[in-house]
């Protein structure tokens, strides 16, 4: 972590311990009174780079060769590394932050008189909580399986959709993941999200790229191409999917960047599959997109159907 | 979607006078929304009362209109432009307020006027208190339990339910008024009535205390397709009690988690679509309460406000621009980020530095008012700062704040007193919070007794500790690492000076051996991540410089600093106004300023802005890095002149009137000296360090005699004494407040005109700007006293007289530029009571009379031009050059704060306090004398009953008034004394008591709606008390009350002219092309 300015007290009701001993348990360093501008405007201007983080003394040139010896991102396969070694169910929702009738009123879940609930495969690339807290908003019943599981494996639990989760890295070489999904695509509902749109984007046979200096953030404008209204929206992703390298017989551009106009979602328009390539659950982030867990349960719903085009 | 072809023709409606809780952001957020719709090719039509504004610039608008903002000017308006819109949501709660009656009154339909922005439905659910609870409710979330009163005996039911302590708001006031907290039932029951008194509709709301909780404020956007976005989350340093206007606050929240952001953020988003702001700029406020996160909404405004103006400065994300460009129909998406110019409007800024804003008060100009904060808001005007962390944006603020002596605690405070302090918000509790540090006073102490989040004390811990490391050295001793990380907290080099006992310039020696200097950051929208195209920037003890300074032509202009009495809206118009003419000449325009509400600190004024303190540190390092041809120092008023000299010493080029002689003029002995070598008269006078000396001097000189300290402001502190005593009195108080400065002793020029009169001057040439004649007597503070250009009673000769004396006094001065002169006309001898070789508060007044941008030809002056390139439409007098004089009458009235300070007398004097100003034009001096009137506030009866008190001195001059009035047909009431006098004059009078002479007495009367005008010049001390009921009845029942017999003079012509004349309004594009072609000249110098 790389702050200007590191708090060393804590004032918040919901504060059960110091920032320090937070990431000291994590093991995460912390770099803090440095000009954090003038570093975000370095890698504006280079692009993204590999760096590292040295306290021994080690002199400036040893540590650039050092950070030079370091793999690249493109190419990299990280999803393996991160994934979870065996199967797990999830049952936790949303953390509420303090007792208000509101969230209530809301409605942020459909859980309201809905006895069934959507059973949904979460496939594990470097999974975020808070997208499985949604799902468990939105009434379902959770299982998270590793990045290797097999499309057979996962269509033989019959679930009612597959969710495809963010992840490290590029997308490219996890070429295992792209064959599951190019299975699974038309057998059962999809929604992928961030890595998983990119894997999406690749089992559908278009091409992903790598960005200069990436999007992170929680301010970023995505245009909902079928609603033509804007989201606010977290991002966090160094490769995105070309749009003209997706065969457009097959698939529908439904989300773009206002800032750069890349690709920021998709939808295929014959099989039950959508993706975006932002963090709708944005936690930290703005709510905005928390309507695609919504469209994700109605999907299942009408794919559920009898009658529906399910194959 | 694109905007709207249906609609070509706008009415924007401005705020009118500045006033306590609306000032110049309003003004901004006017000339914004001005030029946007300009720009999208509409024609936009401005009506505004306030001729100190950009927004009424005749080249903004298409037709403009500086007029009272009341319906049926405005009707007048309507019907003569025929607008096809209103957009009312960009002058404040008066427009807001003017566009609602507008409406309800059926005008709009009348004349098929659409109201974009925002509709009257979400306007009264926005601001009706219980609509709007209501609203919230609806959509599940919670307000403060409440309930709204329209007579004191439910209120007093009521407060048994809800318990105390309570908040009392009276409905539809502004910034607060009329608000306050009560403790107990008697404080209720005063305040309950107060507030009943104050509301137009007679409505209170009643609320459940939230005070101590967590403060917070959104400002956030939405568009026709109902994207949403928020531009701003602003933190409040002082919890709820004190009303945000009143407290420092502090961009981006700071004390949040993103999880209560969010929370924040998607009620925000709820309440806009709830109350139906379709498009626009809103914004929310909300208490956190600090044990358990509660969450309850505050109130929404449904326009822009004096926070979207900080938002915008804050993020450097134009909010009024962008909506009125949403108004007319246009999508967030569709709308350019101007800083970035390659992303969309649509986004939320994200800011990597830490914005602190302070408010500026004064009440050193209203004793006897309370000082306590609470929800009414009492503060003039404010600073912001920008620094990467909060530590030194605070810091910077605090020195932004330019207070004319470092603030320091009484050494023996105890400390009951000290906890007294912390615990009761007042505008010095900064300080004691600093003071309270240092004395060791524990954090968690500080917090129980302020309820300040303890986030922001530990942050002041750490600054105090700083200060102590700093103080282990010395100058000499100091580390580079050390002075570095002190400056990196904010510390100013006078404050080290004061820790190491040695002087600033020692300080900046010792920074520039260790190469220890700020860099400059820019403001982009981003943080970073996209390219910025627009030069917004502050400082910062940094590694990285992004100023990229050019090599271009360039001159600096250093604005004003923040608003207060005497020094406001007028100086940051000529600092505008400075940058528009240089840059059309060419020239690079850098300013310089530190005042968020200002159309100075708006990017697009100037060609590059830097948003810092006024200092003589914070400027030099702007112009090291700058280099800048020339700096301009006479545009912003006092501040930017008090750095003059010591700028000019550091090698920095000041153009323009030279600062020596800006001394000169100030230094009363070599003045005094340059006068007699002129052969112009002045008022003897004297100066006295004690009272003995100070009783022998004014014998010497005659009573009566002006006293006043000898560093002057806005007439601070200044009396008229008729009798030793009062003399002696006050050189013994001058005295005890500080180190011995002379007591400056002026004979007082009883009954005598004063006039003002601006100059442009080029060294070798002097141009007359405008004659402005005072209408209250030589006594009344220039600022304070109403005004009227051509003047109306003055001889041709006395005109002469004083053409020529200004002509000297330029030439003597060199001065170039702007020069304004004050001078006091006794029985056809002229005087010059002062000199300014600088801007005056009465250029933006006197440019908009004549048509001829007085600041912009200064400038082009300054920058070399001479008067005779300029073609200004000139005529001579006496061998004099002089702007054309016009076929019109433009009376300036000054508007004054007293409704917000209960107690405070309203007499005027020689000591200024109005916050604001109006014109009223017309063909007749009476006419523009009661528009002047109106747009202050003071709506002139055309019939009724006038109450008449007048003094000794004034009953000799009675009979002329009073025939004025009987033929106008009103029915006289007067005291005793003066119907003794009328009568005597042979007019009728009804003689009424005294507040002491029994019932029912003239309060009584005034009370009970019996008097439409009162009349009450002051009689001196012994009926003092009487007076001051008497006039504070007056502002509490709204009545217009005149103090002075010249002032009502005027008023009984004013009358006479509205039964004669009825509305007539006037663009001034129309009035000056007439003017223009009368003279034979361009209207415009530029």
């Amino acid at each position: 972590m790389i702050v200007r300015e590191f708090s060393q007290i804590t004032s918040n009701w919901r504060s059960s311990e110091s920032a320090q001993l937070y990431l000291n348990r994590h093991k995460i360093p912390v770099i803090w009174d440095i000009d954090t501008r003038a570093l975000v405007r370095h890698i504006r201007n280079v692009g993204a780079l590999r760096g590292i983080v040295a306290t021994d003394g080690t002199p400036a040139e040893q540590l650039v060769f050092e950070a030079k010896q370091l793999p690249k991102m493109a190419g990299l396969e990280l999803a393996s590394r991160v994934t979870c070694a065996k199967p797990y169910g999830w049952e936790k929702g949303s953390v509420e932050v303090a007792v208000s009738p509101w969230a209530e009123q809301m409605g942020e879940s459909d859980a309201k008189g809905e006895s069934y609930k959507h059973r949904v495969l979460a496939f594990d690339y470097g999974i975020k909580q808070n997208i499985l807290r949604l799902l468990v908003d939105h009434n379902c019943d959770v299982w998270v399986v590793p990045a290797q599981t097999s499309a057979e494996d996962a269509l033989g639990v019959k679930p009612d959709g597959i969710f495809l989760s963010n992840g490290p890295g590029d997308p490219e070489p996890i070429g295992y993941a792209i064959e599951t999904i190019r299975k699974l695509i038309g057998q059962v509902p999809v929604f992928g999200i961030c890595l998983g749109h990119q894997l999406c984007g690749l089992a559908l046979g278009g091409k992903t790229f790598k960005l200069k200096f990436g999007h992170h953030g929680s301010n970023h404008p995505v245009k909902n191409l079928l609603t033509e209204q804007v989201e606010i929206t977290a991002q966090n992703h160094g490769f995105a999917v070309d749009p003209d390298s997706l065969p457009s017989r097959d698939v529908e551009i439904t989300h773009v960047n206002l800032n750069d106009h890349t690709n920021e979602g998709m939808r295929h328009k014959k099989a039950p599959l959508f993706s975006v390539q932002y963090h709708p659950e944005a936690s930290p982030g703005p709510h905005d997109s928390h309507y695609l867990f919504t469209e994700f349960t109605d999907m299942m719903k009408e794919w559920r159907q009898p009658g529906s085009s399910r194959r | 979607m694109p905007k709207r072809k249906d609609i070509k023709k706008i009415l924007i409606i401005g705020s009118g006078p500045i006033i306590i809780g609306q000032a110049c952001e309003f003004d901004y957020s006017g000339a914004q929304a001005c030029k946007a719709l300009r720009a999208e090719g509409y024609e936009v039509v401005l009506v505004n009362s306030n001729p100190a504004t950009i927004m009424t610039d005749p080249e903004l608008a298409r037709r403009t209109y500086i007029e009272p903002l009341t319906r049926e000017y405005l009707e007048e308006i309507i019907a003569k432009e025929k607008p096809q819109a209103l957009l009312p949501t960009v002058g404040g709660q008066t427009a807001l307020n003017l566009a609602v009656e507008l409406s309800e009154s059926g005008i709009l339909e009348k004349y098929k006027v659409e109201m974009i922005g925002a509709s009257l439905r979400a306007i009264k659910v926005a601001e009706d208190r219980l609509w709007f609870k209501d609203a919230c409710r609806k959509i599940g979330l919670e307000v403060p339990a409440s309930a709204l009163v329209n007579n004191a005996k439910d209120a007093m039911r009521l407060c048994d339910q809800l318990g105390f302590p309570l908040v009392i708001r009276p409905s539809f006031t502004l910034g607060g008024t009329g608000g306050s907290i009560a403790y107990n039932k008697e404080e209720f029951a005063e305040s309950i009535s107060t507030a009943l008194d104050l509301s137009p509709v007679h409505e209170a709301l009643v609320e459940e205390s939230v005070l101590g909780w967590k403060e917070y404020e959104l400002e956030v956007m939405r568009d026709f397709r109902d994207n949403f976005v928020v531009i701003c989350s602003i933190e409040n340093f002082d919890p709820m009690g004190v009303h945000t206007g009143d407290s420092i606050t502090v961009a981006p929240a700071q004390t949040l988690t993103d999880k209560e952001y969010q929370r924040m953020r998607d009620a925000a988003a709820a309440i806009i679509r709830e109350v139906g702001v379709e498009t626009g700029g809103s914004n929310v406020q909300f208490a956190i309460n600090p044990e358990n996160g509660r969450m309850v909404i505050i109130e929404m405004n449904p326009r822009v406000s004096r926070s979207s103006a900080l938002a915008s400065k804050a993020t450097g994300f134009p909010i009024a621009k962008i909506a009125a460009r949403l108004a007319v129909g246009m999508s967030l998406d569709e709308i350019p980020n101007d800083i970035t110019e390659k992303t969309p409007a649509c986004f939320e800024p994200t800011i990597d530095y830490v914005v602190v804003k302070i408010p500026k008060w004064q009440f050193e100009k209203f004793p006897g008012a309370d000082s306590t904060l609470g929800t009414q808001m009492k503060s003039v005007g404010e600073v912001m700062a920008i620094g990467r962390t909060f530590k030194e944006a605070l810091q910077k603020g605090i020195r932004s704040l330019e207070p004319s002596t470092p603030w320091r605690a009484p050494a023996e405070t105890p400390d009951s007193l000290l906890r007294e302090k912390l615990a009761t918000p007042r505008p010095d509790r900064i300080y004691w919070l600093l003071t309270a540090m240092e004395r060791g006073l524990h954090g968690e102490e500080i917090c129980e007794l302020t309820k300040i989040d303890p986030w922001f004390i530990h942050q002041i811990e750490e600054l105090t500790a700083m200060n102590r490391r700093a103080a282990s050295v010395t100058v000499e001793t100091a580390s580079k690492d050390l002075l570095r990380e002190v400056k990196r907290h904010g510390a100013s080099d006078e404050q080290l000076a004061q820790i190491w006992r040695t002087t600033p310039a020692s300080v900046r020696l010792q920074r520039a051996r260790y190469g220890v200097s700020p860099v400059f950051k820019r403001v982009d929208t981003c943080a970073a991540e996209f390219e910025s195209f627009t030069p917004y920037l502050y400082s910062s003890y940094e590694d990285e410089d992004e100023s990229d300074a050019q090599q271009r032509p360039k001159i600096m202009i250093l604005g004003s600093g923040p608003n207060r009495i005497g020094q406001g809206i007028e100086f940051d118009y000529c600092c505008c106004h400075a940058s528009y003419a240089l840059r059309e000449d060419g020239f690079e325009t850098i300013m310089v300023n530190c005042n968020p509400e200002t159309v100075s600190t708006d990017y697009d004024t100037s060609d590059r802005l830097y948003f810092e303190p006024l200092t003589l540190e914070d400027v030099l390092a702007i112009v090291e890095r700058e280099k800048p041809q020339g700096v301009i120092v006479q545009f912003g008023g006092q501040t930017p002149l008090n750095l003059a000299l010591e700028l000019k010493r550091n090698g920095v080029p000041i153009i323009g009137t030279a600062p020596e002689s800006i001394d000169l003029a100030e230094d009363r002995r070599r003045f005094g000296r340059l006068l007699e070598e002129l052969k112009i008269p002045q008022p003897r006078n004297a100066t006295a360090l004690i009272p003995e000396e100070a009783a022998r001097v004014a014998a010497e000189i005659g009573l009566p005699v002006l006293v006043r300290p000898s560093y002057v402001l806005g007439g601070r502190a200044m009396v008229i004494a008729y009798d030793v005593n009062t003399v002696q009195d006050y050189v013994a108080q001058a005295a005890l407040m500080g180190p011995a400065r002379p007591v400056l002793i002026d004979q007082f020029l009883e009954e005598a005109t004063e006039v003002d009169v601006d100059a442009l001057a080029d060294g070798a040439e002097v141009v007359i700007g405008g004659i402005m004649e005072h209408i209250e007597e030589a006594g009344v503070h220039s600022g304070d006293s109403s005004c009227v250009l051509p003047p109306v009673s003055l001889t041709p000769a006395v005109l002469d007289t004083i053409r020529e004396y200004t002509r000297r006094l330029a030439l003597a001065l060199k001065v170039v530029g702007l020069m304004n002169v004050q001078y006091a006309i006794q029985r056809d001898t002229v005087y010059v009571l002062e000199v300014n070789p600088r801007a005056s508060r009465t250029v933006p007044y006197v440019s908009k009379a004549t048509g001829v941008p007085l600041a912009k030809v200064a400038a082009r002056l300054m920058a070399g031009k001479k008067l005779a390139s300029m073609h200004l439409p000139i005529v001579k007098n006496n061998g004099v050059a002089e702007i054309a004089v016009r076929e019109f009458y433009s009376v300036k009235s000054p508007v004054f704060p007293f409704n917000k300070f209960r107690g405070v007398d309203t007499i005027l004097g020689p000591e200024m306090r109005s916050t604001g100003e109006v014109m009223g034009i017309s063909t007749s001096y009476g006419q523009a004398f009661a528009k002047a009137q109106l747009a202050a506030g003071q709506r002139l009866p055309r019939k009724g009953t006038v109450f008449l008190s007048v003094n000794d001195r004034d009953k000799k001059h009675l009979a002329a008034l009073g025939n004025e009035l009987s033929t106008l047909g009103f029915h006289l009431l007067a005291t005793r004394g003066t119907a003794a006098a009328l009568e005597a004059a042979g007019i009728q009078a009804e003689a009424v008591f005294k507040v002491n002479e029994g019932r029912p007495n003239i309060v009584d009367l005034v009370k009970t709606g019996k008097i439409d005008l009162i009349i009450n010049t002051p009689l001196g001390r012994e009926s003092f008390y009487d007076e001051k009921s008497i006039r504070r009845a007056a502002i509490r029942y709204n009545i217009p009350c005149i103090t002075t017999l010249a002032a009502a003079n005027a008023a009984a012509r004013g009358i006479h002219a509205l039964h004669e004349q009825g509305i007539e309004v006037a663009a001034l594009q129309d009035l000056h092309k007439s003017q223009a072609a009368a003279s034979g000249a361009p209207a415009s110098g530029d």
